[in-house]
């Protein structure tokens, strides 16, 4: 026997004899009646090892989600969509305007542009479905931690643990149902105990609230068996035996009922009941962000494909409060039909990518940007998230005259980045090292932000002698004013200076001031240099720093200005 | 006759030159003899100082030095320390030197734009921005009104402008509030001051003896 073997364990365990079922095809009385008080004696047996912890489901049922997917506005004009099923073009959906024509699901297409000419069908969209649902599963995550997606268009939102903070059920509801409307989806809502009970109350359109178990058997034993999502040649088959509700379902033999139509219907019954455990599977938000917005038509309109990209960014911006994460990078593509997509990666050191800071970074980038052909759709993809820490701030009531800092110098630093380029923006720092032109390297302007003094780095050799000594070359300092001078200009290459009767020329005889400094080192490198460093004035009144090789060509060369 | 006087000069149109300008307190130069002829006893606060000189290292870093070495430092543990941002300086600022004279070297922004006005925005954007005590500014398509234009922003984002400009500069007008022009003179370099908001112009020779 099939079935005994595919059904659980309780379902052996009420029925003893299995060749008393096999015998019974036609439902004889007297069998019947044991069994059905087998159970109701399991039925009063197993709700507490079912259910211990009392649960309340919501379920949100959108009938009209495909329809609702497609339609950009509520139009009045009659659509529907339709579906391929064999080959024929089949109505899905209509809305009312064309449900008045008589157009319903199941009709051919044909027959319903007959009936109506100025009918406009659309192709049924299930991915564009599944993301509409997913998002709406995203904002229903504000309302409790437990949401799941069921079938096509179900939602289900476990509510018990959300009821103290939303102020009761009913505010609840209420505050779901407006969510809903607002964003402009058509709903049946109903709440139940059970997953299952819940989403059959809502697909029959009640607006049920069963908050106790005890009322639950009650209030599914009234539904009739075509809510219940079973094929057609089961329906039949219980309209054969003069069924048509639930509960009439319920009234049959364990049995004989697993054996015409499979246990797993009756398992269905029994979850719904509550008498077996009924998991669900938790939604779970993507961990990257992506987001795409398809435009009507090419749009080569540049306000408009901003506003699109703002539009965007306040999703993104949605989607990672709900998570309370942060980004770092996100990614703009552009969809051209003719040409390759264009590509915008957008970078930001603070983490706090809010959306006004992001959307001026993007407008910078944007003017910019050369797109290849019209734009026909955008695509946002945040980066690799990270946790939000939020930073503490004092409370501040009164306004202070030194009060400068408005925002932080990173988002002065991204918007000149943005637009000049990353390496035409930077800081410096100093590197322990004798060549000149080693001593200092460009870095990021806010590697070392968190330090508000000056850097502490055994730069250069009097940065080391000021931390060891600061009196002694404060005094040397005095003494000879001259000591390790390094001007403030520096050339970044060295310039050849012309020399006249032995004399180094810059804008007129240079006149050697102080040195020489023997700079003789980096031979370990091929960069090595040997060189004496001099400070000269020429008649302009202008210092230099100027040195000669000392290798084989012996030229003067002009490497600073004193400035 | 002095009630006639005095009436006139209760107008508010009526501009006295002696009068202190609304500056207030400048920014000490850290050179006593410049000091004394700019009103407020330092650079103008919070908005543009222009320097004209003939060519770069005329000795124009060194008058700024001092300023900028306290602007860059936070002044007590309070306040924060202000950033001070080069734009399209035309050599290399030396990190080395910047450090001896006491400039917070994690205070140093540099910024390299590719076209002179891009070196305008750029300023204006720091000015703007109030995270920078003082911006430096080389370009050589500062005009009238791009001048009236980082003026404004000084103002707005309380911070001392810099703008270096050649001498033909001198021939034209400028929203500035300080105009200075730097020249080689006999023992030291001597400073014109041509502009002063609320001071008035005089010649400062050797300003560093």
């Amino acid at each position: 026997m099939s079935s005994s073997e595919k059904s659980p364990a309780h379902l052996r365990e009420a029925s003893p004899t299995p060749s008393v079922a096999k015998g019974r095809k036609k439902k004889p009385a007297a069998a019947q009646q044991s069994l059905s008080l087998q159970l109701s004696q399991e039925s009063m047996r197993q709700p507490v090892q079912a259910t211990p912890v009392s649960r309340l489901w919501l379920c949100i049922y959108l009938p009209h989600l495909p329809l609702q997917v497609l339609e950009d506005e509520a139009v009045p004009a009659p659509c529907a969509v339709f579906e391929e099923q064999q080959g024929i073009r089949k109505v899905w959906l209509a809305n009312r305007a064309a449900a008045a024509s008589g157009i319903g699901p199941g009709l051919s297409a044909n027959a319903a542009l007959a009936l109506l000419p100025e009918l406009s069908l659309m192709e049924r969209d299930p991915a564009r479905e599944e993301r509409v649902l997913q998002e709406l599963a995203g904002w229903a995550e504000r309302f409790t931690s437990f949401v799941s997606i069921e079938q096509p268009a179900v939602l289900l939102l476990e509510l018990a643990g959300s009821l103290r903070l939303f102020g009761g059920l009913a505010n609840l509801r209420q505050k779901i149902a407006a969510g809903l409307e607002a964003q402009g989806f058509t709903a049946a809502m109903a709440i139940a105990p059970t997953p299952l009970a819940s989403v059959w109350l809502a697909k029959t359109g009640r607006r049920a609230c069963i908050r106790d178990m005890a009322n639950l058997t009650g209030a599914v034993s009234g539904l009739p068996v075509h809510c219940l999502g079973w094929p057609e040649s089961v329906y039949e088959a219980l309209h054969g035996m003069g069924i048509s509700s639930v509960g009439e379902c319920l009234r049959l033999p364990r049995q004989g009922f697993a054996r015409r139509f499979g246990a797993g219907k009756l398992l269905q019954l029994d979850r719904a009941l509550g008498r077996l455990p009924d998991p669900r599977q938790s939604f779970r938000l993507p961990e990257r962000f992506s987001a795409d917005c398809e435009l009507a038509e090419e749009q080569s309109d540049r306000d408009l494909i901003l506003h699109v990209c703002r539009e965007l960014l306040l999703k993104l911006e949605r989607f990672l409060l709900t998570r309370q994460l942060v980004v770092q990078r996100i990614r703009f593509g552009f969809f051209h039909l003719q040409a390759p997509a264009t590509h915008l990666t957008l970078g930001c050191v603070q983490l706090d990518g809010t959306v006004e800071h992001w959307f001026e970074l993007l407008k910078i980038r944007f003017e910019q940007l050369v797109l290849a052909a019209p734009v026909i759709a955008v695509r946002l993809c945040g980066g690799q998230s990270q946790p939000f820490t939020a930073e503490t701030k004092a409370l501040c009531f009164q306004k202070s005259d030194r009060q400068r800092q408005t925002t932080p110098m990173t988002h002065l630093v991204e918007r000149l980045s943005a637009r000049i380029g990353n390496e035409s923006v930077h800081g410096v720092m100093t590197a322990a090292e004798h060549r000149p032109q080693y001593a200092w390297y460009p870095h990021h302007p806010l590697g070392s932000q968190s330090s508000g003094e000056a850097p502490q780095c055994s730069a250069t050799p009097d940065s080391h002698y000021e931390r060891e000594a600061p009196q002694l070359l404060a005094d040397l300092r005095r003494s000879n004013r001259l000591l390790l001078r390094r001007p403030l200009w520096m050339l970044s290459e060295p310039q050849p200076l012309a020399v006249e009767q032995g004399r180094p020329v810059y804008q007129g005889f240079l006149k050697l001031l102080d040195g020489p400094e023997r700079l003789e080192t980096g031979w370990w490198d091929d960069n090595g240099i040997a060189r004496d460093y001099f400070v000269a004035d020429n008649p302009g009144g202008v210092y230099l720093w100027i040195f000669q090789n000392r290798n084989a060509d012996s030229g003067w060369y002009l490497h600073g200005i004193f400035g | 006759m002095d009630e006639v006087l005095e009436k006139l000069l209760q107008n508010p149109r009526v501009w006295r030159g002696s009068s202190p300008g609304q500056g207030g307190q400048g920014l000490a130069s850290g050179y006593p003899k410049l000091d004394c002829h700019l009103p407020g006893g330092g650079w103008p606060p919070h908005a543009l100082t222009e320097i004209l000189l003939e060519y770069y290292g005329m000795g124009e870093l060194k008058l700024l030095m001092p300023a900028l070495a306290r602007l860059s430092q936070s002044e007590d543990g309070a306040t924060e320390a202000g950033w001070i941002t080069w734009v399209a300086p035309p050599f290399e600022p030396y990190p080395p030197a910047l450090l001896q004279w006491g400039i917070n070297l994690s205070r140093v922004l540099i910024v390299r734009p590719k076209e002179a006005t891009e070196a305008l925005w750029a300023a204006e954007q720091a000015l703007c921005s109030g995270n920078c005590a003082a911006v430096l500014l080389w370009s050589a398509a500062l005009n009238d009104a791009a001048s009236r234009r980082l003026q404004l922003a000084a103002e707005k984002g309380r911070s001392w402008a810099v703008a270096f400009r050649s001498l033909k500069a001198l021939s034209q007008t400028s929203a500035a509030a300080l105009r200075i022009q730097v020249s080689a003179g006999e023992r030291g370099t001597d400073l014109g001051i041509l502009k002063s908001r609320g001071g008035r112009p005089a010649v400062v020779r050797d300003y560093a003896g």
